[in-house]
């Protein structure tokens, strides 16, 4: 994934002031930043979500705005703050994302099954989506995202809300898919799992890239979070305040 | 720790939150002037009809028309949110839920909310009209008695809107209720046709003795009674002042209260959001999405789920379930009134295109997933128009047999058919490119008559535009039916046929080109506030 010089305005509020990204063909990179970065607002530029002011975005080679087609169909998304068709059931809706695809039945049948079962979300489960539970829903959003096998995938916070075990397990996979070729670009703010996982990461604050590259020469010899504090520049002490708590 | 809370924060939070989402977007600001003009248009209207006993001088024609004039106010606050305009609910009640405010409090600010806006201040102005009237008749003392008439009697309209709607949308929303519910909502929408009946046959007949008994009738009704207590002053019977006021007022706060029953079970969500089927299918995942005779394409998973959705999201079904009745009510209203039913079949054909007319505001932010698969604009529009086609070309069916059983005349069936089919192709091909310019996002509650503040506004202006432009273009069509009136029995079918395709083909063309090109912005544009 490659973007360059991406701008995004809203009203008058700069969003994304030019964030230019190279992501190499198979790394595991993370995207972190404070709330408001500015992270998903990249994101769904990249993914044809969302259309840039000004620069743009290639997925493995392909134009997102120029060749839509062929960069999406090597492409899967789990966006943030969106919802799913969430009046369908969870097998009905893997089922509508692979026919989407242009997958045929029987191959969805199977990998959705499969993605169900270790997702622990029953395969045989009829309770509809609005239903879940939050880290339900991130994990089905995930199975529409990996149904297809794609070469690249993009997933906005995709941690939040699960709980450790399905963390464990999420992670194997995308540990697995990594190590199987594919190119994986997640934000988070969780930073052990940033640690642990990527080989590459960038920081983001207020809209522009503040730093990036792989994690160890990003790290240094400090810990992650201590850079990222040091790099946006917050506080994580109170003084005098909130004395009334 | 809490304070007193009034009611003007709840105002002064709506009126906040009306003009955040107006800022910066240009298509919004250019809805809500829009709604302006109609609102101030309605007022300006209604103001100079009811002004016109005062100006005639006639005590008689006040007394006929205010009563029931009023009542006409108040019915229309109960039906038109109901069938075609939703209410505005930017203050959702179910964001207050954790606030320490007590009940009371609470619907107090709702209610003060609910009065602040273009609807209700177009209901005062056009019922400031009886004012005028009743100056003219009685002198300023009726005036007065009057001016607070009109003001219970704003109360009033707001407050059936709000009762009326929350406790169907918290009856659609439980699963015990919810079939009971739809059958009551389609009953009220049904009620509309013989409303306009007996209001068409009251003008045909012009006996204003009837009228004016049925005038009096009414005035001792909630619905009319704030409306008359200052004819009464000006007639010299001033003792039935107090007594309306208490029908008047007992009505009001019978209303509140149900109304703050349903807000409270809608705060608490006690009705359980769908079926909860528990029981595990071992149907595999595309049997389980495909219908059992879609293609197993893209296009086919398309259909499907807008075929589920139509019957699974309560918004769609509300309209759905509206539709069907109107269709079969209108043509039964216009059967007993005489006049020629050729109008009333391109109206209705229009109507039932107009259900998509904010087809991507139903799915919201779960319209991202189509782009992100990248589903062709092509597909995607005839996917949607196939879908509601399969609801909808049944129920045509019928009205089409039902017009031609009234009218005893079974030969008619075909031609009305043909008609009927080629408004709702040229409804479509209206509807579908509107469906992407002019998207607009609902907001984000369990309540299927919730509009966003100038949402209501927007799909009064779309219905209107639509409804006219596609009754001009079905004119045509129309003409020939009426001039070859023995031939078309037999070649109105294929011809309507053909006719509604050709306008299906040409709008679904531009729809989607349209939606090729604006992907992105349709999304933003269907995305709740944020
Ligand atoms: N649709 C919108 N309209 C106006 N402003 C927006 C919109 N979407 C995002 N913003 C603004 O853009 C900025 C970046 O938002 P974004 O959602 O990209 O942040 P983020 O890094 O994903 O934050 P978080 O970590 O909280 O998810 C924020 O200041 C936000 O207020
Ligand atoms: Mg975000």
């Amino acid at each position: 994934m490659s973007l360059g010089g991406l701008v995004k305005r809203f009203d008058t509020k700069l969003a994304v002031a030019g964030v230019s990204l190279e992501v190499p063909a198979g790394s595991f990179y993370g995207l972190l930043g404070p709330n408001g970065a500015g992270k998903t607002t990249t994101l769904s530029m990249a993914v044809g979500l969302l259309r840039p002011d000004e620069g743009r975005a290639l997925l493995l080679g392909y134009d997102v705005w120029a060749d839509p087609t062929a960069a999406k169909a090597r492409l899967g998304v789990l966006p943030d703050g969106v919802r799913l068709f969430d009046r369908l059931t969870g097998p009905e809706l893997l089922g509508y994302h692979g026919l989407l695809r242009g997958m045929d039945a029987a191959t969805v049948d199977q990998r959705a099954r499969e993605l169900l079962e270790v997702l622990e979300l029953g395969a045989g489960n009829r309770t509809l989506v609005v239903d879940y539970s939050a880290g339900m829903k991130k994990k089905i959003g995930l199975a529409c995202a990996l149904l297809h096998a794609p070469r690249l995938l993009v997933l906005d916070e995709p941690f939040e809300a699960v709980d450790p075990v399905s963390a464990a397990l999420i992670r194997d996979i995308l540990q697995r898919y990594v190590a199987g070729g594919g190119t994986v670009v997640f934000s988070s703010h969780v930073m052990e799992i940033v640690e642990r996982l990527c080989d590459h990461v960038a920081i983001m604050s207020s809209g522009v890239l503040r730093m990036h590259g792989p994690l160890d020469q990003v790290r240094g010899d400090k810990s992650l979070e201590e850079v990222f504090v040091q790099v946006v520049g917050g506080r994580v002490a109170t003084g005098s305040e909130l004395a009334w708590l | 720790m809490t304070g007193k809370v009034g009611a003007w924060p709840f105002v002064r939070l709506k009126l906040r939150l009306t003009a955040n989402g107006l800022r910066g977007r240009s298509s919004r600001i250019a809805l809500f002037v829009l709604g302006a003009l109609f609102a101030g248009f309605f007022a300006i209207v209604g103001y100079s009809s009811f002004a016109i006993p005062g100006v005639a001088d006639s005590l008689f024609a006040a007394e006929s028309a205010l009563p029931l004039g009023g009542a006409a106010l108040v019915l229309g606050w109960l039906f038109l949110p109901l069938v075609f305009f939703g209410v505005d609910e930017s203050l959702d009640p179910a964001r207050f839920a954790l606030l320490p405010l007590h009940r009371r409090t609470l619907i107090t600010g709702l209610f003060a909310a609910a009065l602040a806006g273009l609807p209700a201040l177009a209901t005062l102005v056009a019922s400031a009209g009886m004012v005028d009237t009743v100056a003219r008749l009685g002198g300023p003392a009726a005036a007065g008695v009057q001016a607070v008439g009109i003001l219970l009697g704003l109360l009033l309209c707001v407050a059936v809107s709000r009762a009326v709607t929350s406790a169907f949308a918290t009856a659609l929303r439980s699963r015990r209720s919810r079939d009971l519910a739809a059958i009551s909502l389609a009953l009220l929408a049904a009620a509309i046709g013989p409303l306009q009946l007996a209001a068409l046959a009251g003008a045909q007949r012009a006996d204003w003795d009837t009228v004016a008994s049925v005038s009096r009738v009414v005035a001792w009704t909630p619905l009319g009674a704030p409306y008359s207590i200052g004819l009464d002053v000006a007639a010299g019977r001033a003792w039935q002042v107090p007594l309306k006021l208490l029908i008047s007022l007992a009505a009001i706060a019978a209303l509140l209260w149900w109304w703050s029953r349903t807000v409270e079970s809608a705060m608490v969500g006690t009705a359980g959001s769908s079926t909860n089927r528990t029981s595990a299918s071992t149907r595999s995942p595309v049997d389980l999405l495909l219908l059992r005779w879609a293609p197993r394409t893209r296009f086919g998973a398309l259909v499907s789920r807008e075929i589920r959705y139509w019957w699974r999201d309560a918004r769609r079904r509300a309209n759905l379930i509206t539709f069907s009745i109107a269709s079969l009510f209108l043509p039964i209203s216009l059967a007993v009134s005489t006049s020629s039913p050729g109008g009333t079949t391109i109206f209705v054909g229009v109507l039932a295109a107009l259900a998509l007319a904010n087809q991507f505001g139903f799915d919201g932010t779960a319209y991202a997933a189509n782009i992100t698969t990248g589903v062709p604009g092509r597909v995607e529009i005839n996917a949607r128009a196939v879908a509601h086609a399969i609801y909808t070309i049944p129920m045509l069916l019928a009205t089409a047999t039902l017009i031609a059983v009234l009218s005893a005349d079974p030969a008619r069936l075909a031609g009305t058919l043909g008609l009927l089919l080629a408004a709702y192709g040229v409804g479509l091909g209206l509807v579908l490119p509107l469906s992407i310019r002019a998207a607009y996002a609902l907001p984000d509650t369990p309540n299927p008559f919730a509009m966003s503040s100038g949402g209501g506004a927007a799909k009064g202006f779309l219905t209107l535009a639509v409804l006219l432009a596609g009754v001009v273009v079905s004119l045509p069509l129309q003409l020939i039916a009426l001039f070859t009136a023995p031939v078309w029995l037999w070649i109105g079918l294929p011809a309507g046929i053909a006719y509604g395709a050709a306008g299906y083909l040409i709008g679904s063309g531009i729809a989607a080109d349209q939606l090729d090109k604006r992907m992105p912005e349709l999304l933003a544009a269907v995305t709740p506030n944020r």
